[in-house]
Order: C-alpha cells, then sequence, then structure tokens
C-alpha cells in the first residue's frame, strides 16, 4: 500500500512581529525567527487514520498548512497524494481541509448557499452540484435544516458542514485540524464514528487529524504520530505509543493465600484488597514470560483467580515522549 | 473560460443573497442614490455653464456622469482589497484558498459582485437623470462607450488588485489607496474641470485613468462624439491599462507567494 502523504525534513520558521519600540530602539536589527518545525518527518498510508498529537506550539496547524498548501516551507518536501505540495492545484484537488473554526463560513447563508458558494470553488460540475449538494446533506444529516441561515446552526452542525464542504469534490485525503474542539461530547463521539466508520472503512478515505485530545486520537487512530518542538518524536499504533519508554511489562493478577513475598525478576508494584479479592499488580522485567510469573506466584502458595495485562497509560506515555524531546532539547 | 465565468457568478451570487439580507440597507442604498442627485441638481444651478472645462456641457449633466463614474472607480480601487481583507477577518480566506481556485482567480473574482452592483449603480444613476432631472443622453458611438467603460474597468481593477496586493503582504496600510483615493477626485475632473485647477498640476492628469474614463463617457454620452473623436482618449486609457493591470497581476503573485512564504496569506 502506498502513501497518501509523506513530509520530509519539513521545515518551518515564521519572522516574529517587531513591536514598534523594537524599531526604534534597534532600526536596522534583523526580526527574530520562530522555528514551528524543525525537520518533521511523517508517512500515513492510504486508507489510514492518523493522529497527529502534540502540546500547543508543537506545530501541527503549521504541518496541517503546509500540507494544504496554504503555507511554502523553508526546507524539505511535503508529498501529497503522490505530488508535491509546490504542485498546489494537483494537490489541492486531492485533498479536503476541516477547519475547527466555524468563521470560516458566510454566516448570512444557509448551509445549502454555502457549499453552493464553495463548489464553484471546487471545481464541482455544475449540472450535478444540486444533487452533490443534497446527497452531502443527507450523508451529514443536515438535508432538513439545509435551508435555515448558518448563524442559527449549533456548533455540531457547523462541524458537519465543515465536513460536507471538504468532501464537496470527493477528495481521497482529507486533513483535519482538531473537529471536534468545540464541540460537547456526544456530539464530538457521533463525529469520531462518522469519520472511522463512513468516511474510511466505507469511504475508503486518508484522515490525518490533529488533536489535542488523546481519548479522540486512540478511539479513531490506526495510528498516532507525536509532534513535539516540530519534530515527529514518535509514530506508531496507540500499543505501541503506550509501551514507549516502558521497559517491564505488567500484569494484574488475584490471588487467594498470598504471603506478599515474591523473588526473581519481579516487582511487586501493587498490592490491596477489593471487594474481597486479593489483587496484587506485578512488573515484569523484558525476557521474562507471564508463565514464569505465575509459576512463581503458584510456588509460594497462592492460588490464582485471575489476570491480566495492564496497558501503559497514554496520557503517560504522552507525557514521556515530550518530556523526552524538551531533555533532548 | 466557462469554468471563470461561473466562479465569478458563484460569487455575484453569494454577495447578492449576502447583501439582500440585509432588506433596510439595501433599499436605503437606492434612496441615497436618488437624493445624492438631487443634491448635486441644485449645486449645478449655482454654476455658471460657460465655465471652463465644461465644453458646452450642462452643469448637472457633466456632475451626473462624475458622479456616477466616481462611485464606479473608488468600487474598483476598494473592493479587491477590502473585501480580501473582510474575508481574512471573517475566517473565510482560508477556506477559499484551499479549494483548486487559483489564488489570483479568488482574488480578482472576490470584486466580482462590487462591479455589477456599481454598474448597476451607473445605469440607475442615469436612468433617474433622465427621469426625474431631465438629462438628454445621446450615445454617438456606443462602441467607444463600451470600449471607454471596459478599459476603465480593466485599468481600475489594475489599481484595485496592486493594492489587494498590499493589503495580502501588509495587511493594513495600503499606499495605493491612500495616494489615489483623494487624487482621483482631485485631478480627474470628477466634481470640477482640471482646468479650474492652477496650470501646473494639470499634467497630473494625464497619468490618471479616470480622467480619460470621464472625458470618453461625457464626450459618447453627453456630446455624441464618434468614435474617431475619442480615438486618442481611448489609446491613452490603453496605454494606461496596459501598464496597470499587468502591473496588479504581478504584484499580487509576488504578494501572494510571499505571504505563503512567512505564512502570513490568512493572517489580519
Amino acid at each position: 500500500m502506498g502513501h497518501a502523504i509523506e513530509a520530509v525534513g519539513l521545515v518551518k520558521t515564521f519572522v516574529k512581529t517587531r513591536s514598534l519600540r523594537e524599531i526604534l530602539l534597534h532600526p536596522f536589527g534583523r526580526a527574530e525567527r520562530i522555528p514551528a518545525l524543525r525537520g518533521a518527518d511523517l508517512a500515513v498510508r492510504e486508507g489510514e487514520i492518523v493522529s497527529l498529537l502534540g502540546p500547543n506550539g508543537a506545530g501541527k496547524t503549521t504541518l496541517l498548512k503546509i500540507l494544504s498548501c496554504l503555507v511554502l516551507p523553508d526546507a524539505g518536501r511535503a508529498i501529497v497524494g503522490g505530488d508535491d505540495t509546490i504542485h498546489e492545484n494537483r494537490v489541492k484537488r486531492r485533498i479536503g481541509l476541516v477547519h475547527s473554526d466555524e468563521r470560516s463560513f458566510y454566516w448570512r447563508l444557509s448551509a445549502r448557499e454555502n457549499l453552493r458558494f464553495f463548489a464553484r470553488l471546487y471545481n464541482v460540475p455544475y449540472r450535478k452540484t444540486e444533487a452533490r449538494l443534497q446527497e452531502l446533506l443527507e450523508r451529514v444529516d443536515l438535508a432538513a435544516a439545509a435551508d435555515r441561515p448558518f448563524s442559527g446552526y449549533s456548533s455540531g452542525m457547523k462541524q458537519r458542514v465543515a465536513i460536507a464542504r471538504a468532501l464537496l469534490h470527493d477528495p481521497p485525503i482529507l486533513l483535519m485540524d482538531e473537529p471536534t474542539r468545540s464541540l460537547d461530547p456526544v456530539t464530538a463521539i457521533a463525529l469520531r464514528d462518522f469519520v472511522t466508520e463512513r468516511l474510511c472503512r466505507d469511504g475508503g478515505k486518508t484522515v490525518l487529524l490533529a488533536t489535542h485530545d488523546l481519548r479522540e486520537a486512540e478511539a479513531v487512530s490506526d495510528r498516532v504520530a507525536i509532534l513535539v518542538s516540530g519534530r515527529v518524536r514518535q509514530i506508531g499504533t496507540v500499543a505501541e505509543v503506550r509501551r514507549w519508554g516502558v521497559r517491564d511489562r505488567v500484569y494484574r493478577i488475584e490471588v487467594e493465600g498470598w504471603t506478599g513475598a515474591l523473588g526473581g525478576p519481579f516487582r511487586v508494584v501493587g498490592d490491596g484488597t477489593e471487594d474481597g479479592l486479593r489483587r496484587i499488580v506485578v512488573a515484569v522485567e523484558p525476557g521474562t514470560s507471564l508463565h514464569d510469573v505465575l509459576a512463581a506466584i503458584v510456588a509460594t502458595g497462592a492460588r490464582l483467580r485471575a489476570c491480566d495485562e495492564q496497558q501503559p497509560d497514554l496520557e503517560q506515555a504522552f507525557s514521556r515522549i515530550v518530556g523526552a524531546e524538551s531533555d533532548d532539547a | 473560460m466557462s469554468l471563470l465565468l461561473l466562479k465569478l457568478w458563484a460569487f455575484v451570487q453569494r454577495d447578492f443573497l449576502s447583501e439582500v439580507s440585509y432588506r433596510l440597507a439595501f433599499l436605503m442604498q437606492v434612496g441615497g442614490m436618488f437624493f445624492s442627485l438631487l443634491a448635486f441638481y441644485f449645486l449645478a444651478r449655482m454654476i455658471d455653464p460657460g465655465s471652463a472645462g465644461l465644453d458646452g456641457i450642462p452643469p448637472f449633466d457633466w456632475l451626473l456622469v462624475g458622479l456616477a463614474f466616481q462611485y464606479y472607480f473608488s468600487t474598483a480601487l476598494y473592493s479587491f482589497s477590502a473585501r480580501i481583507r473582510n474575508e481574512q477577518v471573517i475566517g473565510t480566506l482560508e477556506a477559499m484558498l484551499v479549494s483548486p481556485t487559483p489564488t489570483s482567480i479568488v482574488i480578482f473574482s472576490s470584486a466580482a459582485w462590487d462591479f455589477t452592483y456599481g454598474a448597476m449603480r451607473v445605469v440607475l444613476y442615469m436612468l433617474f437623470a433622465t427621469l426625474f432631472f431631465d438629462v438628454r443622453l445621446d450615445p454617438g458611438s456606443a462602441i467607444a462607450l463600451a470600449l471607454g467603460v471596459a478599459l476603465t474597468l480593466l485599468s481600475s481593477a489594475g489599481l484595485g488588485i496592486l493594492s489587494a496586493s498590499f493589503i495580502l503582504y501588509f495587511k493594513r496600510g495600503d499606499p495605493i489607496n491612500f495616494l489615489l483615493s483623494g487624487a482621483t477626485t482631485f485631478l480627474g475632473s470628477v466634481f470640477f474641470p482640471v482646468e479650474q485647477l492652477p496650470e501646473w498640476v494639470r499634467p497630473a492628469s494625464d497619468y490618471m485613468p479616470i480622467f480619460w474614463s470621464l472625458r470618453i463617457v461625457r464626450g459618447a454620452l453627453l456630446k455624441g462624439q464618434a468614435l474617431g473623436e475619442l480615438q486618442g482618449d481611448l489609446v491613452r486609457l490603453g496605454l494606461l491599462t496596459v501598464v496597470l493591470l499587468p502591473l496588479g497581476l504581478v504584484c499580487s503573485r509576488y504578494a501572494i507567494r510571499r505571504a505563503k512564504k512567512d505564512g502570513s496569506l490568512i493572517a489580519y
């Protein structure tokens, strides 16, 4: 399977606006440049949903803007749908950008009028426009409200119009910038389901989704990429990223007759009673199997009741990755 | 070509729908046009019909053309930059620029409604003037008039696109509008003939497209002049158009590239 999006060594700095005082004090001084991307590499396979996670200022929006040809990189290359972003028109035909900004519509027009206007800009064939609008409005469940002014829509409805706009020309690649930012939890879940089920699983779209929300990333993504200080620090499945920086495997085991003594390459990192059951949490060093742990517990005279592996917490993994990048810097 | 026309039509439709959603304001603008004509009618009665530069045209008729076309010319000058700035502020510019429509076409089309509305205003002014103020329009050469209007449109669009380029790059502070907004009224023979100005100032009028536009329109519409008589003015306006339109397009291309490089294309 080929790559729908490839970013190689992307570098972008922005010029910091100088205050009047700075200009007066140093009229010939060079303006400070603020790095947004410092060599970002990313590859997204066709049909995949990749979440781009990162703290504020990590460069997520800048990366999306470069991929959507709104900003030119200082160095590096971005290839979208097989074309370098310098071939703007070819790339733009293959992408749809979903903004988080509700203001990106004409509020005095209805959803249908807004979409009709953007359909012209997206080169939707004139004779097919009305049918396409109706199809999309139905797809985002807005057909009944399509002729009401946009200003009267809820945040969830506005976001659905934004998705319909990004789909006008049926692009294979969708770039989404915090699409659930202003939505309530129920609407956000519905939107995530729409993206994963109808756009990706049924529609075969590739989605690159920038978000702050770790739970959202976990819920929708095939893989997550963590962008820190302008570089992609980690990319992998959610399970892989969770395990980043974690050496030991951790098991939660329910036991009876536990004496509290366990030797060998195991550490008991938690011990408590819950609902009358003794639960111990055991960290196991690499190279040791679950069988060895269980055998060692049985050898102490305790009886096993249940056992499951505890997945490392995604938030902690995120903190570790962000922290490691800060230490490197 | 048809794709470009469809895009232009989409911009016209969009802005028309926005405008008519403010119904009262729309009606008041039309009413305002009538009252400004009324004011100019009485003002013109104070002017000596034999004043230098009127070329035998009745003062009100002379002022009518200046008034109607001055709005059209300022529309061209302001609307590109104002529309781009407005789209930046309301947040719709990014949504347009991420579409496969080239940025230059987005800028060019953004003023389509303003031009349409400007043309409607010119027609309405002329209609009011003939119906209520006894003005006689006598188009000597429809071709000269059409050419004059087309060249006015293109030359002023050149200046307007140049002005929009400054807005794209500097966001605020547009020297083109600053320099031309006063100068066109002052040197363009809009509300008084340049013959009324000191002699040393008059040559500056030669570089004002509106000066030639108004000469052509007044000549064709009020004096019944033929194409041959207006040929010299048409050539001069054509020359200014040949310089201004490509200059505007080149500058806008440069401004877009710089703004993309700086990452400030959609900032305001």
